[in-house]
């Protein structure tokens, strides 16, 4: 215990100082002329520019759409991939009516579907939700169905020594015995949902994260331009951390053999 | 209490990749009288398990019969509960409710379900750890909650397959003189499996010496030694020769295999 407290706050340190190194080799290759300030910007100037959109309130909104677009795809993902999952892990006949699907998402750039949905679905949100709700659904589907599908044969066998039913099985054994691999595919669908939204708003959008890296590319004001993509690296940091942390104290869930 | 009758069992399993079945176990016949504990040995392979699962209702019956009490054996059933090698308890529940779930399983009607557990928990001595789950307690403790959820259900049989075979030889001997002392209690009919030639002596009224290809019975030991029984009686001169002729036994089974692998 003494050591872990004592790893992990080693592990802080070290990325924080690593991190601070970056920050300030980032503002010296440009000081010193090495790298114009045109491509990489410095941090004092994102710095400067970060308080403006702040005080503007243009940060805020911009975080605001991102975050209701990634919520509403993550939310459509985990009901649909969770369903989906549980069904086709369960039920052989379901996995294989689904696996056509499947093979195509896995083997088919998402983002090429972009026109498609626009046709259907104009520009703006619904498209956007469309997109990184595709994204984050492989990893969501794809856990949940193994997790459900292999449920651990000892436990199912002394389950049945027990008498138990097959929606005993399905309930006591193999739901809760799929939980940490099912948020394993949450922590990869909630990167995924991120970089969807980003992605589609990078595309058309009327705000968001996203739009607005488009929108200062496009003006070539590159300070500017890295507000909203530190925000969206922050936004993902956190949002993958907590749920790494979840997923540790599922860990325990975890099957375990003596032999 | 119940007498386990097998006749003529024949158990028959799929070759890996293929359609072909092969007899694990063949034309076995053995009687067992109610109450009485009753060990198999034999080399690895050689289908004690097979035997036990079949007499637990979890593989199909090929050829012949088992009755137990009577009643022909057609799958599992509340009359029956197995202590299986790896204690295969769930890693969501604590202690409790791993004892509970067998119980529940079997929608136990027999009173409240928590005070059941909780005293077979007291009589596997571990009350104190009843709120642990099992990636917090020893291989040894775990099989104790293994045996504590078997002995809940207050099964007629009591089926164990090797349930102490990952333990180290010094917790095997705690846990076998448990076993001993619980089984005292209320002389369940007891089917036990295991490795250790000591330890089937040390348990068992009879010995079920099994060899392979396919699996049969070599010979039924009958172990005439006095209960209750303490570790002292490992140095007595009838324990030995039971030894002695267990291990002449099984070393014949292994040249055998030798042979065989020879001629291969
Ligand atoms: N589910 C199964 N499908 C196919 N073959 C099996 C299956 N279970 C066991 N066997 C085979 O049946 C034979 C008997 O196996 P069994 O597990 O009963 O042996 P055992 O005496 O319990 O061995 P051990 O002492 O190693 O546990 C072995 O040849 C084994 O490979
Ligand atoms: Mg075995």
């Amino acid at each position: 215990m003494i050591t872990d407290v004592f790893m992990r706050r080693q592990a802080l340190i070290l990325g924080t100082m690593s991190f601070i190194i970056i920050g300030v080799l980032w503002q010296l290759v440009v000081d010193f002329g090495i790298v114009n300030p045109f491509f990489i910007s410095t941090p004092s100037a994102v710095w400067q520019e970060l308080l403006v959109q702040l005080q503007d309130g243009s940060l805020l909104v911009n975080t605001a759409a991102t975050l209701y677009s990634f919520a509403l795809a993550l939310g459509l993902a985990v009901v649909v991939g969770i369903g989906l999952g549980v069904l086709a892990g369960w039920f052989r006949d379901a996995e294989a009516a689904l696996e056509p699907f499947i093979w195509f998402k896995y083997s088919a750039p998402t983002v090429a579907f972009y026109p498609l949905f626009v046709a259907w679905l104009g520009y703006g949100t619904p498209t956007i939700v469309a997109i990184a709700f595709l994204f984050a659904l492989t990893p969501i589907y794809a856990n949940t169905l193994s997790g459900i599908k292999n449920v651990d044969r000892d436990l199912k066998r002394v389950a049945t020594s027990f008498g138990a039913r097959p929606h005993d099985i399905f309930f006591r054994i193999a739901l809760p015995g799929a939980v940490p691999v099912i948020v394993a595919g949450l922590r990869l669908g909630v990167g995924r949902a991120l970089t969807g939204v980003v992605v589609a708003e990078l595309f058309g959008a009327n705000a968001g994260l996203g739009y607005s890296i488009a929108y200062y590319a496009q003006m070539l004001q590159t300070s500017r331009m890295m507000v909203p993509i530190v925000t969206v690296i922050l936004l993902g940091v956190i949002l993958t951390q907590a749920l790494s942390y979840i997923e540790k104290r599922t860990e325990a869930w975890r099957v375990v053999h003596d032999n | 209490m119940a007498e386990i009758e097998i006749r003529n069992l024949g158990i028959d399993y799929r070759k890996p990749n293929s359609d072909e079945v092969f007899a694990a176990v063949d034309d076995i016949s053995l009687s067992i009288a109610a109450g009485e504990f009753v060990s198999i040995v034999g080399s690895s392979g050689c289908g004690k398990s097979t035997l036990l699962l079949s007499v637990a209702g979890l593989v199909k019956i090929a050829r012949g019969t088992i009755t137990i009490g009577g009643r022909p054996v057609s799958g599992p059933g509340p009359d029956r509960a197995v202590v299986f090698q790896d204690a295969s308890l769930l890693p969501w529940r604590t202690v409790l409710g791993n004892v509970r779930f067998g119980l529940e399983m079997q929608r136990w009607t027999g009173g409240d379900l928590t005070e059941r557990a909780m005293s077979m928990i007291k009589l596997v001595g571990l009350a104190r750890f009843a709120d642990y789950h099992p990636h917090q307690l020893s291989g040894g403790m775990r099989q104790r909650v293994n045996i504590a959820r078997a002995l809940a259900v207050d099964p007629q049989v009591l089926l164990m397959d090797e349930p102490f075979g990952a333990l180290d030889a010094q917790t095997r001997e705690i846990m076998g003189g448990e076993l001993l002392r619980i089984w005292e209690g209320d002389k369940k009919t007891a089917l036990f499996v295991t490795h250790d030639i000591d330890e089937a002596i040390f348990l068992s009224d009879k010995v079920v010496v099994m060899g392979r290809n396919p699996g049969h019975i070599k010979e039924v030991i009958a172990i005439d030694l006095p209960r209750p029984r303490t570790q002292e009686i490992l140095d007595t001169p009838q324990f030995t020769e039971y030894r002695r002729r267990l291990r002449a036994h099984l070393a014949a089974d292994m040249a055998g295999m030798h042979f065989m692998e020879e001629a291969a």
